[in-house]
């Protein structure tokens, strides 16, 4: 039973259609992720289910109600901003009562006791926003939109302005008050690997469209297109014309081919015996090498084209730039587009 | 080390002219007219007498209390039409915004004799529009006087908006978007927001500017003495004819006044501030 309808929404601004007929369903508690480059609609689709912005046709549902022609406030849906939106001439408490306040409920201080405890902000109630990090004044906007337990948590970018260590630490925070409290969660980042840490599903998103959906390990290791398999994977992709040149063979179908870059091998020339049963062998020389930390990444030259290999960083053999080797290609692991 | 010294005197030198004018043109005057206000009418003999004279003068009281309201009136009239002129003028377009500023710009510069004179033209007793509605036959300015208290705030507003506008305008840039988002999406309405946040970020630009334009009422002489002369009680009307006046000519006294003049208006602002810091207590 899905929780969460969106059902053929679109939306375009004078010419430009920004959402194209995209239809989605979620769980109940699910955390579903709208992963994709800016531009591409997910914040517009995110801020229409919120009711800040409106949609053209299509339905928005959440649990059975249509809320579609609601207004924010009657929507029960929390969202916690980039930008924070913390309203700076009150404190932490009061930023986090104020929806309670509006809505008149009772025992407004003992609700948002409990949901500083849960955000970790205990001792920084009379404090103002600016005198607070980027990192905290990110869990008071969390508290200030759980603590009015809304159906659904919407979260635009919530990450994007914190540096990469306190981004870590929040995502993995996130994720445990998000399981703690069940809550179905829908989440905007046009970061992979954001996207890859938090959800349980995610929802690639150009031009307006979903073009892939499923659970991270199913959108990067089986990419549906070009744009996913270079945006979610950094993908090698080659025309299929060119990749029959590149490993002889001429009976190959398809349009393109995608292979990830940690599945290839490099042997030295002259080494070991090649596998050629399950790999096909390319012939090519080490134009480049660079490190991300823990990934050493080769761009290796061949006759026809380039690839991208990416090795662990271990303490073990490094091949030195201009050196000749050869590229083990998976044949199983070369993905037909 | 000599070369920063050498650089640190040129800059002061550079400031020089500045300093010579805020010493003889501001600081200069207020020691002479403090000074100036404890001596007797003969200007030898040391004394609050003046003070004591226009406490217990009915008519220099009258005249006080006369400028206190009119520049209250006209101060927290002028702020609350221009709180919402300047939201309305955020609704334009950049275009329109920019010409709409660029009257008021103007407009804020209208004032004292040409301001009372136009006034005058417009809605004296003879002005244009006074004979052409009684022509018509509306009989709207029958009871309207423009040399009265009711015209005298009349125009004291029309020159405080202007200037209100332009003062109160830019905060609202400050105000973002996504807190009326917020807002709406934690059961907010549109007043609730104004009233918790909107109008509290703007505080401190509202405050400010009701200080100016009470100072700016408080101290107007040329419009009011345009209009009505001497035939209105105020402290600004007081105070010139007591230093510049062939009649009664009492420095010391218009003195003693000038000193209260901007007693009540750091008064005011006092008062502002402290009531700020009590609506906003993240600026402490």
């Amino acid at each position: 039973m899905s929780y969460v309808t969106i059902d053929q929404v679109t939306k375009g601004y004078e010419n430009q259609v920004v959402l194209n007929n995209i239809s989605i369903t979620l769980k109940k508690g699910e955390f579903a992720t709208l992963l994709g480059q800016s531009g591409c609609g997910k914040s517009t689709l995110l801020r229409s289910i919120a009711g800040l912005e409106g949609v053209d046709a299509g339905r928005i549902l959440i649990d059975g109600i249509d809320i579609t022609n609601l207004s924010p406030r009657q929507r029960e849906v929390g969202m916690v901003f980039q930008s924070y939106a913390l309203f700076p001439n009150m404190s932490v408490f009061d930023n986090i009562a104020y929806g309670l306040k509006m809505k008149k409920v009772k025992n407004i201080k003992s609700r948002v006791k409990k949901i500083i405890e849960m955000v970790d902000l205990i001792g920084k109630e009379e404090s103002y926003p600016h005198q607070l990090s980027g990192g905290q004044q990110q869990r008071v906007a969390l508290a200030r939109a759980l603590v009015m337990e809304p159906k659904v948590l919407l979260l635009d970018e919530p990450l994007s302005a914190l540096d990469a260590k306190i981004r870590k630490s929040l995502q993995k925070e996130l994720k445990r008050i998000q399981k703690e409290l069940d809550i179905t969660t829908i989440f905007v980042t046009h970061d992979q690997e954001e996207a890859m840490t938090m959800s349980d599903r995610i929802f690639v998103m150009n031009n307006g469209q979903v073009v892939q959906s499923g659970s991270p390990s199913e959108v990067y290791t089986s990419p549906v297109n070009t744009f996913v398999a270079k945006f979610i994977g950094n993908y090698n992709v080659y025309d299929m014309e060119v990749f029959r040149k590149i490993v002889r063979n001429r009976e190959l179908k398809g349009t393109e081919v995608a292979i990830r870059p940690e599945v290839l091998q490099l042997v030295s020339v002259g080494e070991d015996s090649l596998d050629l049963q399950e790999n096909w062998g390319i012939k090519g020389f080490i134009k480049d090498v660079s490190m991300t930390g823990n990934v050493l990444r080769y761009e290796v030259e061949t006759e026809e084209s380039a690839f991208h290999v990416d090795y662990l960083h271990h303490r073990g053999k490094m091949f030195e730039q201009g050196a000749l080797v050869h590229i083990l290609v998976p044949k199983k692991e070369c993905i037909i587009l | 080390m000599r070369k920063i010294k050498k650089q640190k005197i040129y800059l002061l030198a550079l400031l020089l002219p500045f300093i010579t004018f805020v010493i003889g043109f501001e600081i200069g005057p207020l020691v002479a007219m403090i000074k100036n206000s404890f001596y007797a009418d003969d200007g030898i003999q040391v004394t609050i007498n003046q003070y004591i004279t226009i406490f217990k003068s009915k008519f220099y009281l009258q005249a006080i209390q006369n400028s206190l309201v009119i520049s209250l009136f006209s101060a927290v009239t002028s702020v609350i039409i221009a709180v919402i002129a300047a939201y309305s003028l955020t609704k334009f377009s950049q275009k329109i915004q920019n010409r709409l500023l660029m009257i008021t710009n103007m407009t804020s510069n209208f004032e004292g004799i040409p301001l009372s004179f136009s006034y005058i033209i417009l809605l004296g007793n003879n002005g244009l529009f006074t004979l052409l509605f009684s022509k018509i036959g509306w009989d709207v300015f029958a009871d309207f006087n423009l040399y009265s208290w009711t015209g005298l705030i009349l125009v004291y507003i029309y020159f405080q908006i202007p200037l209100a506008v332009m003062l109160i305008y830019p905060s609202y840039q400050g105000i973002k978007k996504q807190w009326k988002e917020a807002s709406s999406l934690l059961g907010g309405s549109t007043s609730s927001f104004w009233l918790h946040i909107g109008i509290p970020v703007l505080l401190p630009s509202i405050v400010g500017t009701f200080s100016i334009l009470f100072a700016n009422a408080m101290g107007a002489y040329a419009t009011a003495y345009a209009l009505v002369g001497s035939n209105y009680n105020l402290l600004s009307l007081q105070i010139a004819s007591l230093v510049a006046s062939d009649v009664a000519l009492k420095p010391q006294l218009g003195s003693a006044m000038g000193v209260l003049l901007a007693a009540t208006m750091i008064g005011a602002m006092w008062f502002n501030e402290r009531m700020m810091r009590r609506i906003r207590r993240d600026l402490r």
